[in-house]
């Protein structure tokens, strides 16, 4: 199957949600079975297949597979933490038409394509960050977060124009390449709200709803980020040129984020700014993967894309079950939270391996190898070291969960699972068989109409509990993915399509045109091979 | 040089200019439409009939989706420097396109294209940096994105049916992007509500125009302040406000007419 039935079940199931937004539990539900229909049709993509719309290539690939599947699996989660805990109006037709865009963007071969679709789901972010009836600040958030996507679209829409043209007269010249370079890496790093660029994210963290934060911070700036990826092996990297500059500041910029991103996350008592800036922190560690003009990078780059966002929402969707559960997210009316809630202090606990991990782990792997692919030796070892500091984040959160609880916890819903009302008991009148079978069998219907009758208000009750449940299974999800598991390594390894017929053109004195005038071939499967082959 | 397409060129840039020099917001949304509208006619050879028919109603589209979410509105700041400074600023941006046509390389696209580009990016800036109501940021922002396309046409080989409709997609998200900010800035307070809300100093009013309100006696044209909640039983103060212009236009002082001297009766 290819990607276009994604496509459209997105673009459908999202604008019927928005435009039934004023009736939350219609919209809610639209977007629900969307996301359903998402995951199935995601599951069923093929990496081979590819389709022709209006001369625009769109090809599958196993990680456009990988990554399809899960945003849809994780907005599901996200959806679900949402109802039980805020529901906002407008995030889950956002978050699929969001991912439509994204999935649009990945499988686009053409990096100029590529970057028009991830600039317009990133717009579609906006509605959430300033929604109608939200107060000035909420415009003012939004007015700086369209203008960071407006410049960001525009850096990358010129860095692909630029390079996308027989390029033996700008082989002579290695100044262009690190401009295209310097400016495709800045958008990325400004999508992301890298250091030294984050005041529009750290706005959008404080304005944006929850559920719709890993979708504004992480899904879609990855997405940019993996396109940048495929931009920068097509188009840079064969060159072998040295950039050493345009790498140095790129580095720099992943390097400041992941260390001050941390600190910043521990010094912050509000727990949306902490998933805000630990997603700043690992952030990092993709823009270090800009950094990597070697195809040793290209693996792990890709690998921990995907590792830090799911990683990141179930963090999210953490943040959102307990504000949702104790009607607070600072950390200090916090206090004894983990006692009303262990399903979700186990959660914790599994986010915050996934988030450090460890040696063995393909989280662990991806992150080391472009750490020491992309900075020299002292710093590289202290910057790998980095991530372990998280430890104190994670544990400031779980010291002051099993602390004496707080009036905000002890008003709060606990995770202990209840009934809404005692079920009437029923005594046997009967006295012969056949009578004591029929009432038995009333009994039992009846029981079940009890049952039913009080389901929605059972599930009402049960919020909390149900909430933990989805963020188990999502931080469940984020450690497979982390210890490698779905096929990530396999997904991330295989070069797209594209890519992989498209590397040639770009060497000097080459004349053919890379990109969209390549057919890409319907039978080439993803394969262990380097992505490109510098040009001699 | 293709005379044809330096005129659209020259139609986009002054739509362009119309759009960050105009405070009348009509008259900003028609200098948007006018961009975007003329986007996918500044190219060689031209795209088929559906992509450029995609292309329209998307610019229509999202000058509608401008026009409902600024509803009620009817100024914005505008330019500082006056039009004639921002034409001539775009002016300059585009001779500097057309003569680097290429950027190193030969092109594939018309070297209007590209000048066009530069103009649109130069004009782009102000706004965006300067910009204190989000309608300005959001056309910075239009112009922004509108300019990097036409460089990109410019350099590169046209784009093809399909990459028009994303940049059609691309198109409705900015407009609508811009509506749904400019609703919350005006449910807010006004468009520039939302830097009052943050402490960001107002857009002051610029001094070398007129102001249009006063020939149709309304309002003068002041950022409205956020509106606090009022509390039953609690008498709030109205918050402070920037110095607004005078409403009525002050009468023109007359010169009572000097009555002739009386002639002095020594002169006999």
């Amino acid at each position: 199957m290819t990607v276009l039935p994604f496509l459209v079940v997105a673009a459908v199931a999202g604008t019927c949600s928005l435009i039934l937004r004023a009736s939350r539990g219609w919209s809610t539900t639209i977007a629900i079975v969307g996301l359903l229909a998402m995951t199935w049709v995601a599951i069923s993509l093929s990496p081979d297949a590819a389709i022709d719309i209006g001369g625009t290539i769109l090809a599958g690939s196993a990680w456009l597979r990988l990554y399809a599947i899960l945003a849809s699996v994780v907005a599901l989660g996200l959806i679900a933490v949402d109802v039980s805990a805020f529901h906002e109006p407008d995030a889950p037709g956002v978050i699929v038409i969001a991912i439509g865009a994204a999935v649009l963007a990945l499988a686009s071969p053409h990096a100029g394509v590529a970057v028009l679709a991830a600039t317009a789901g990133g717009l579609a972010g906006v509605l959430v960050a300033a929604p109608l009836g939200a107060a000035a600040r909420a415009a003012f958030v939004g007015a700086r977060e369209l203008r960071a996507l407006a410049i960001t679209g525009a850096l990358a829409i010129l860095a692909t124009a630029w390079l996308a043209r027989p390029l033996a007269e700008l082989a002579t010249q290695p100044a262009v390449f690190g401009l295209a370079y310097l400016a495709f890496g800045a958008a990325v790093a400004v999508r992301f709200g890298a250091i030294p660029f984050h005041f529009w994210a750290a706005r959008v963290a404080d304005a944006a709803p929850g559920v719709a934060l890993p979708l504004l911070m992480a899904w879609l700036p990855a997405a940019f980020a993996a396109v940048a990826l495929v931009w920068i092996d097509q188009s840079v990297a064969p060159m072998a040129l040295p950039l050493s500059t345009e790498r140095v500041l790129i580095a720099a910029i992943g390097t400041v984020s992941i260390v001050l991103g941390l600190v910043a996350a521990l010094v912050q008592d509000d727990l949306e700014h902490v998933v805000g800036y630990s997603i700043v922190a690992d952030a990092g560690v993709a823009v270090l993967g800009l950094a990597v003009l070697d195809p040793a990078g290209w693996e792990p780059a890709r690998t921990w894309l995907l590792v830090f966002v799911v990683g990141r929402s179930a963090f999210a969707a953490w943040v959102l079950a307990i504000h949702g559960g104790f009607g607070t997210r600072r950390l200090p009316d916090l206090a004894g939270w983990a006692r009303r809630a262990p399903v979700l202090a186990a959660s914790l606990v599994a986010i915050a391996a996934t988030s450090i991990a460890w040696p063995g782990l393909a989280a662990w792997q991806a992150r080391s190898t472009l750490i020491d692919l992309a900075l020299p030796r002292p710093i590289a070892v202290l910057v790998m070291i980095a991530p372990i500091a998280a430890i104190a984040i994670y544990g400031r959160i779980l010291l002051v969960g099993v602390g004496q609880p707080d009036t905000a916890v002890r008003a709060g819903r606990g995770e202990r699972p209840r009934w809404p009302a005692s079920l009437p008991r029923r005594p046997m009148a009967g006295v012969g068989g056949l009578e004591r079978g029929f009432e038995r069998a009333s009994h039992a219907l009846s029981g079940t109409l009890d049952v039913a009758w009080l389901l929605p208000t059972a599930v009402r009750t049960n919020r909390m509990p149900l909430a933990a449940v989805a963020v188990l299974l999502l931080s469940g999800l984020a450690f497979l993915i982390a210890g490698g598991g779905l096929g990530v390594r396999e997904a991330a390894r295989a070069v797209p399509q594209a890519a992989a017929s498209d590397t040639a053109p770009s060497g000097p004195g080459s004349t053919a045109e890379p990109g969209p005038s390549a057919e890409p071939s319907a039978t080439a499967s993803p394969s262990p091979q380097a992505s490109f082959a510098p040009v001699p | 040089m293709n005379v044809a397409l330096a005129i659209v060129a020259g139609l986009a840039v002054a739509g362009a200019v119309l759009a960050v020099s105009a405070r009348d917001v009509r008259a900003t949304v028609l200098g948007v439409l006018i961009v975007l509208i003329a986007g996918p006619l500044v190219a060689s050879p031209w795209p088929s009939p559906a992509a450029i028919l995609a292309r329209v109603a998307a610019g229509l589209l999202a000058a509608r989706l401008l026009t409902i979410g600024l509803r009620g509105e009817e100024a914005t700041a505008g330019t500082r420097i006056g039009w004639p400074a921002e034409a001539l600023a775009a002016a300059a941006a585009a001779v500097v396109g057309f003569g680097s046509h290429g950027l190193g390389a030969a092109a594939l696209g018309p070297a209007e294209a590209q000048a066009a580009g530069f103009a649109l990016i130069a004009l782009a800036i102000s706004p965006l940096v300067t910009g204190r109501d989000v309608l300005r940021l959001g056309i910075g922002s239009v112009l922004l994105v509108s300019g990097a396309l036409f460089i990109r046409v410019g350099l590169d080989n046209p784009p093809r049916d399909g990459e028009q409709l994303v940049i059609s997609l691309l198109t409705i998200s900015l407009g609508g992007a811009i509506g749904v900010i400019g609703a919350a800035a005006r449910a807010a307070g006004g468009l520039a509500a939302s830097s009052v809300a943050i402490g960001l100093p107002v857009p002051r009013l610029p001094d070398a125009h007129r102001d249009i309100r006063r020939e149709v006696g309304v309002e003068p044209i002041s950022p409205k302040p956020p509106v606090a909640p009022k509390e039953p039983g609690v008498a709030t103060e109205p918050p402070a406000v920037a110095k607004a212009p005078r409403a009525v236009p002050r009468a023109p002082r007359r010169r009572t007419p000097r009555t002739p001297k009386p002639p002095s009766g020594d002169a006999s």
